[in-house]
């Protein structure tokens, strides 16, 4: 057993076959925003073995009130890259796989690789874009959205449970992109949280039920969601 | 015919978080969006029975209708 991990060790259900399961994960990060800041960091912090960042933007300082994973010296630099930098320090015994780019742009053969792809993006387009190839690849998909003090989570398992199709519409991108940082904060760890029962326990995760977050009132909803019988992606 | 409509975060502020309402067979979604003086372009997820579903869609007698703004940052 790594001692830094040696907390983990004291979780009931956690043992070397939950640790071994995270260290041999490949998760594919698309977005190393306000979402991906915490999640990369949890993610990378609990071992999960494969890292990969996809993100093709450079941080600016409009960033810095909630993208916790950059510095003021990191303005200018390309977000992708620098995470990675950031994480190695933190975990130098994960592999980290960053590209600058759009996950449009990106190779199918990244993909294929993967056994969770996470949503931290920013438009419904790129998150349907992302649906789409995990329904290709047979790759479960964890989603998640953050507005103001809001957020949304669920995880879709392709021919298992509903896919983000089902639910969310690509032309509604009417949606208020302000982002209280903390917000951001709270929904990303939940996100890497989700991520790691999923690839560790295989259970309890978010399938068929969206976690609807209200932080401005401390309101959780849990809500039980179905396929979409005339889905246009996955029915 | 009567249906339950249950709003979420924003839809809640000055509304009932849930309603039972009564509603003309026929009736489409956007026709009780637009009651609960909604504009349907802030609409993002509905789901009917806890299934997703769009504006144009026909409720029935006893459905539950869940609306939800859009959350799309990241």
């Amino acid at each position: 057993m790594e001692k830094r991990y040696l907390r983990h060790y004291s979780v009931s259900e956690w043992n070397d076959d939950a640790q071994n399961k995270l260290k041999n994960s490949s998760v594919l990060v698309a977005g190393a925003g306000g979402l991906g800041s915490p999640l990369l960091y949890y993610l990378a912090s609990a071992g999960i073995g494969n890292i990969t960042i996809v993100d093709d933007d450079i941080i600016e300082d409009s960033n810095l009130n909630r993208q916790i994973l950059f510095n003021e010296t990191d303005i200018g630099q390309p977000k992708a890259e620098t995470a990675l930098n950031k994480l190695f320090s933190l975990n130098s015994s994960i592999n980290i796989c960053a590209v600058h780019s759009t996950v449009e742009e990106l190779d199918d053969e990244f993909y294929k690789k993967q056994d969770l792809l996470i949503d931290c993006l920013d438009n419904f387009e790129t998150r349907l874009f992302l649906n789409r190839k995990s329904i290709t690849h047979s790759i479960p998909l964890l989603h998640a959205g953050v507005s103001e003090f809001r957020g949304q989570i669920t995880l879709t398992e392709p021919g298992k449970t509903l896919c983000l199709a089902c639910f969310l519409d690509s032309e509604n991108e009417n949606f208020n992109d302000g982002i209280i940082g903390a917000a951001a904060g709270v929904i990303g760890s939940i996100q890497a949280l989700e991520a790691i029962k999923y690839l560790a326990l295989r259970k309890n995760y978010l399938a068929n039920r969206i976690l609807l977050i209200d932080l401005i009132n401390m309101r959780f909803n849990l809500i039980n969601a179905a396929r979409n019988k005339n889905c246009n992606e996955c029915s | 015919m009567k249906i339950t409509v249950r709003l979420f975060a924003t839809f809640r502020e000055n509304r009932e978080k849930e309603s039972t309402i009564e509603t003309a067979p026929g009736t489409k979604v956007e026709d009780v969006v637009r009651t609960f003086n909604i504009p349907p372009e802030d609409v993002a997820i509905i789901m009917i029975n806890g299934r997703g579903k769009t504006l144009k869609d026909v409720l029935s007698e006893g459905d539950v209708l869940a609306l939800f703004p859009p959350v799309g940052g990241g």
